[in-house]
């Protein structure tokens, strides 16, 4: 069986795509950007020396599960989530709500997805899709990176549920059990955007937000002391552009899609002020997009000397000091 | 309603050309449906090459390509980028 009605959508980003497609089959008139600036989803940290990593990263969004808790607290719909010991259980439970006619969303590891072409195929513990019905031995896939629904066997899905490693998912599914008939767009919003500024602005913490663009600044110049050879720096230079452009950030590690929500923000909110502010990141993405090329260019030709980590490393503090202000300026605007 | 001319076509492959400094090809041998990726056309172009053009293109027609999956579909070939090329021209119209 297939649920009816259920529309697939394409995204930009698989968890805020994800939540957005099951919010609106639920009734919900929301957008995906909406729903990743309601949630306050543009973050910034910077990770030089961690257990899980064996090389510094950086991530461009809050962590997952946060952008659902922070929908509820100012929305007010209610998400069912849980996580499985076993894939019998997971199966068991995700079978009894596809008969219940509830699109579920899942968290996979992406290197399952038997409809992902290899190459594109990668170790992503935290892959976000929606399972929308089940014939046989075989699911019906929404994954908002595909343009249409796909078909994925229950022991693939099963895999990818119930796959190890750093973040494993844990066969962990969810989908909102409660909707509002309406909510203060406004409220919602102005919180929103309010807590996006205090964890770009204000956290205590030196490697997160603005401090923690600063902290890659100072730190990447210590890259190349860090890799194995050369082969190693390059990939990990070259990954800079993946995780900013390539993992469905919708652009410059999620400054479009902030842009894209202050834009409707300001539509719905009647303030024009906040469409000059959504011009403005958009112009601070290109930097990033800058940044990120840059990276690529210089990993691809392993054209990695000293003077191209200063270079980047300016080029961070740039993005830094233009999003320091910018978020300054819209905190003050928004209260 | 402007369509897609052979004039365009040939202007986004010496865009690309001069982006990515490709000297080694003339334009008439690139074809225009097939895919710029994979290795099918007489160019053959990787991730990092998509995001030089992408940006080139920002650049020559102040027209940003934000999400990648637009941005993917719009790369895939000439034609693509050319049928991209015009429809946002007849939406500024």
């Amino acid at each position: 069986m297939i649920i009816e009605n259920f529309q697939h959508r394409m995204a930009a980003h698989c968890e805020s795509g994800s939540i957005t497609s099951l919010l609106i089959h639920a009734g919900m008139k929301i957008t995906e950007p909406m729903v990743f600036g309601i949630s306050s989803g543009i973050f910034f940290g910077y990770f030089h020396k961690m257990k899980s990593f064996a090389f510094p990263t950086f991530i461009v969004r809050n962590k997952p599960g946060q952008m659902r808790r922070n929908l509820e607290k100012r929305t007010g719909v209610r998400f069912y989530s849980k996580d499985f010991k076993n894939a019998a259980a997971g199966q068991e439970a995700l079978d009894n709500l596809i008969n219940k006619g509830i699109p579920t969303a899942v968290q996979v590891d992406m290197f399952y997805l038997d409809y992902v072409p290899s190459w594109e195929r990668v170790h992503i513990n935290v892959h976000f899709l929606v399972v929308i019905g089940k014939e046989g031995d075989v699911y019906k896939v929404s994954d908002s990176y595909f343009p249409g629904v796909v078909d994925l066997p229950v022991s693939s899905m099963n895999t990818a549920r119930f796959a190890q490693g750093s973040m494993s998912p844990k066969g962990f599914l969810f989908y909102p059990k409660y909707v509002p008939a309406s909510f203060d767009y406004q409220k919602a919003i102005r919180k929103g955007i309010k807590k996006a500024c205090f964890y770009m602005l204000s956290l205590p913490i030196p490697f997160l937000g603005i401090k923690g663009i600063r902290m890659f600044a100072r730190k990447i110049t210590d890259w190349p002391s860090l890799a194995r050879d050369t082969e190693h720096l390059s990939h990990e230079v070259m990954k800079i552009n993946i995780l900013l452009e390539d993992q469905g950030t919708g652009g410059a590690g999620f400054r479009f899609m902030y842009a894209t929500f202050l834009q409707q923000a300001a539509e719905m909110t009647g303030r024009p002020e906040l469409k000059s502010f959504a011009g403005e990141l958009m112009e601070i993405g290109d930097g990033w997009r800058e940044f990120s090329l840059f990276a690529a260019r210089i990993g691809k030709s392993r054209d990695l000397g000293a003077d191209k980590f200063k270079q980047l490393s300016m080029l961070l503090n740039q993005r830094a000091d233009k999003e320091e202000s910018f978020f300054k300026r819209l905190s003050k605007a928004i209260h | 309603m402007n369509k897609v001319t052979e004039e365009l076509r040939t202007e986004i492959k010496n865009l690309i050309m001069e982006t990515l400094g490709i000297s080694g090809v003339r334009p008439q041998e690139i074809d225009n449906a097939k895919p710029l990726f994979g290795g099918e056309n007489a160019l053959t172009l990787d991730s990092v090459d998509a995001l030089e053009i992408i940006m080139a293109i920002q650049r020559k027609y102040n027209l940003r390509i934000a999400d990648q999956n637009l941005a993917r579909s719009v790369i895939q070939s000439i034609d693509s980028i050319a049928e991209f090329l015009v429809a946002e021209r007849e939406k500024t119209v």
